[in-house]
């Protein structure tokens, strides 16, 4: 009896700290949940890289969580998943359109010098690239406001064609600037010699408005020893020349300046540089997160996003517990109807594994998802087995003319092996979804899973250990507490 | 046990359910369901806008699919399917660096709960895609609640991935089982739990190619779950009567197969139908009140719950019997 009363002890010390537990620490809540943005990229090979490793993945996830970590977004996680993909998540970010842009950005940063003598051809194309771009633009706002667009000067922009060398009659009128630009983009950067240093040395970068103009900043750069002596080499090479320092990002020319004649001893030293040009706040911040990021070290391709709405998240957590709620209480009432006494203490024990099950999420912590909690509902069907299973074979020893207590003790011995198979097989299928399924797949495993094994412990501990408390009660050690008298078979037949 | 004990006695008097007699009739009974549900399986296959044993959902395809809760009130009904579609078709999304633009020439548009929310199905869209689209159906299907949408976007090849892990697990998870069977049991038992695994499965899959080409119900990766949760509890089931049976080939060495299969089933087939009603009382729920998304999912499952108690209380034990001499 002592023993008893110290597991029964053992039990109720559990399902106070569970409840406690619960009470300071909620449960984590997936996105699908709480609403909120979850953005997928896939690491692609490229170069010499032809399969992307575990040291691959580490280096691009270091880049990206500083990128993530720009964008300002509160408790958002960057997590790699499976052995080429990350996955972002964004808690109530409603629109990912940033943060999927910044992420799929390689952002190949380079610096690079423009080649002597070629200072009137790089003039006039950036002349050109600037129009062509100002022009585009202002199409483009004219059309989205549904508007009527200015007139095309179709001479200066056929001259330019012939020129570069393009086709005059592709597509819309918008297009052929578009393919212009590319053209352009792409001739400037055979002006340039090829890169002296890249996003590889940057260090930090920062931004701050200018001193005489707040309205316009600058972007400030710092490089490591390596960089510095590269960008001291490059910025000598060409002080007091015509020739431009050019930052180009992936293969677009985005920022040109000249460097003064005071560098032409000893280059621009010391690792420390600003690029002003006619920056607002929000390009400079734009810039600053990209040559902050650095460049990947292998391109990332985008390829799932997925948004919700929390409002839409807090219908689905509504509805999944009314069902889970009214399931449960239709599964109680069974219970006590159909195995009486015994029926009402598998409904505590259940209760208890509900409750258990709540407290392991929050210690391990489990994130729960909508899957995740069918998995929850599916595992109380499971655990409901085991008890089953525990009172039909009492049943079938009081039938048979047993002593209660007897007929309780070789109900759990019995049912014992074939508890510990069905739940074993159970888990089988839970390890091998959960190891190699994935997302949702992978959650709706855990808590399932947890479950199964859970259900082990309350159908063989926490049942068998209330039953027995209750039995200290003379009163309550009667038959008829468990099936209808006229089922039990008078003693030795 | 020794044969004059009065368990013996008394269990041996009831049998309430003689399987071995009526083992022809089970097997037709599966062999007619199966052949149905292979049936739907290859006409979907064959079915050329399917292309597919089951018609794939965007978790498979790739593709961009927003969900619109709709701020309407009682003028929900006004809004036309086709309107949405032709206004979509005219949309000019912006141009994005490095992706071809989107050919928004056939938009699935489907009104949900009697107009109060609107699904769009259209191809693979960056985020900015997406909410431009939002933007311009506003007009005509909004106002919509603010905090009310879904947006998901699934590139083609993590749909490849997705059915490729989906398999290998449940290959992975199958042969798991059969070499737990056989060391616990024997490889007759670890042979007739894969047969009515596969029977389970089969018998789900082919209702959903059925739906599939009769409501163009699409499955999901929730789809695939289920059948990986179908695959557990069907062999968790008949796992429970197998016990049984090995527990009374033990106690009762003088019947023969067939007798001790049937004082088996008979012994289990009250366990087995209660779980199979408390494991169905949760997923009638989920059916009946849970959100929209889980519906289908709990349905594949209610299904295989049921059809995962008739293999394990006929399928499975009457297949057992072909392996009694004492019957010709």
């Amino acid at each position: 009896m002592a023993r008893q009363q110290g597991w029964f002890a053992l039990v109720l010390a559990l399902a106070i700290s569970a409840a406690a537990l619960l009470f300071t620490t909620p449960l984590q809540l997936g996105l699908d949940l709480r609403g909120g943005s979850q953005i997928t990229v896939e690491v692609q090979p490229a170069g010499d890289i032809k399969r992307v490793g575990a040291e691959q993945m580490e280096a691009v996830k270091v880049v990206l969580d500083r990128r993530v970590n720009g964008l300002g977004v509160a408790e958002s996680t960057l997590q790699t998943v499976g052995e080429n993909q990350l996955v972002l998540q964004l808690p109530g970010e409603q629109d990912p359109t940033a943060a999927a842009r910044i992420l799929g950005d390689t952002a190949l940063l380079e610096f690079r010098a423009q080649k002597p003598g070629t200072e009137a051809d790089f003039r006039a194309l950036r002349q050109l690239r600037s129009q062509a771009e100002a022009i585009l633009n202002l199409r483009e706002e004219q059309i989205r406001r549904g508007e009527e667009t200015d007139p095309l000067d179709l001479e200066r922009l056929g001259e330019a064609q012939s020129v570069l060398g393009l086709d005059g009659d592709m597509g819309s009128e918008e297009d052929q600037l578009r393919a212009l630009l590319v053209k352009v983009d792409a001739e400037i950067l055979k002006l340039l010699e090829p890169a002296a240093l890249t996003g590889k040395q940057l260090v930090s970068a920062g931004r701050q408005p200018l001193q005489n103009n707040p309205n316009s900043w600058e972007v400030t750069l710092n490089f490591n020893g390596e960089g510095a002596e590269a960008f001291a080499e490059l910025t000598k090479s060409i002080a007091g020349t015509d020739q431009l320092l050019s930052i180009v990002l992936d293969d677009q020319l985005i920022s040109a300046a000249t460097v003064g004649p005071q560098f032409k001893t000893a280059g621009i030293s010391g690792g420390a540089a600003t690029i002003s040009g006619n920056f607002s706040a929000e390009t400079a911040r734009e810039l600053e997160v990209k040559l902050r990021g650095g460049s990947l070290p292998l391109p990332v391709e985008v390829i799932e996003v997925r948004t919700i709405g929390p409002t839409l998240g807090a219908e689905n957590i509504r509805r999944s517990l009314v069902a889970a709620l009214s399931g449960l209480a239709l599964v109680a009432v069974f219970m006590v109807f159909v195995y009486r006494l015994p029926g009402g203490v598998a409904v505590a024990a259940l209760s208890l594994y509900a409750l258990f099950n709540l407290a392991i999420y929050t210690l391990l912590p489990v994130t729960l998802t909508l899957p995740g909690i069918a998995g929850f509902i599916l595992s109380i069907g499971m655990a409901v087995d085991a008890n089953v299973l525990i009172f039909e074979r009492i049943k079938d020893e009081l039938r048979q003319g047993n002593t209660l207590i007897r007929s309780i003790e070789t109900g759990f011995a019995q049912a014992f092996s074939s508890i510990v198979d069905g739940h074993l097989t159970t888990l089988i299928s839970c390890a091998a979804l959960f190891f190699l399924g994935t997302g949702l797949v992978k959650g709706f495993a855990a808590t399932l899973g947890i479950g199964v094994l859970l259900s082990l412990f309350t159908a063989l501990t926490c049942t068998r250990t209330l039953l027995r408390f209750l039995m200290g009660y003379a009163g309550l050690r009667n038959p008829s507490n468990f099936l209808p008298l006229r089922q039990i078979s008078p003693p030795s037949a | 046990m020794v044969a004059s004990s009065p368990e013996l006695s008394a269990s041996t008097l009831q049998l309430r359910w003689s399987l071995s007699s009526m083992r022809r009739r089970i097997w037709l009974v599966s062999a007619a369901v199966v052949l149905v549900s292979l049936t739907g399986l290859v006409l979907c296959w064959l079915d050329p806008s399917v292309g597919f044993p089951l018609r794939p959902g965007l978790d498979f395809t790739g593709g961009t699919q927003i969900q619109l809760e709709r701020n309407c009130g009682s003028s929900c009904g006004a809004l036309k399917t086709v309107e949405v579609q032709e206004l979509i078709r005219s949309l000019e999304l912006p141009e994005e660096p490095d992706t071809t633009p989107p050919n928004l020439s056939a938009p699935r548009v489907q009104l949900l709960d009697g107009g109060q929310s609107l699904s769009l199905r259209l191809p693979t869209l960056t985020a900015g895609q997406g909410q431009a689209v939002i933007r311009g159906v506003e007009p005509l299907a909004g106002p919509f609640i603010e905090g009310g949408q879904a947006v998901d976007t699934i590139g083609p090849s993590l749909g490849g991935q997705l059915l490729r892990s989906s398999l290998i697990s449940l290959l992975v998870a199958f042969s798991g089982i059969a070499v737990y069977i056989s060391f616990r049991y024997d490889r007759r038992y670890a042979l007739l739990a894969l047969v009515a695994l596969a029977h389970d499965v089969t018998i789900v899959c082919g209702l959903f190619a059925w739906l599939g080409l009769l409501l163009q119900l699409e499955v999901d990766s929730l789809f695939a779950v289920s059948l990986l949760t179908i695959a557990g509890y069907s062999v968790n089931d008949t796992v429970v009567v197998f016990d049984r049976i090995r527990e009374r080939r033990r106690e009762m060495e003088e019947l023969s197969l067939s007798q001790q299969v049937d004082q088996a089933v008979s012994a289990t087939l009250t366990r087995t139908l209660y779980t199979s009603g408390t494991t169905l009382m949760p997923l009638l729920a989920l059916i009946f009140f849970g959100g929209s998304t889980l519906v289908w999912f709990a349905t594949a499952l209610a299904v295989g719950v049921v059809v995962g108690s008739w293999s394990s209380i006929a399928l499975a034990p009457s297949l057992l019997t072909l392996w009694d001499r004492s019957r010709a």
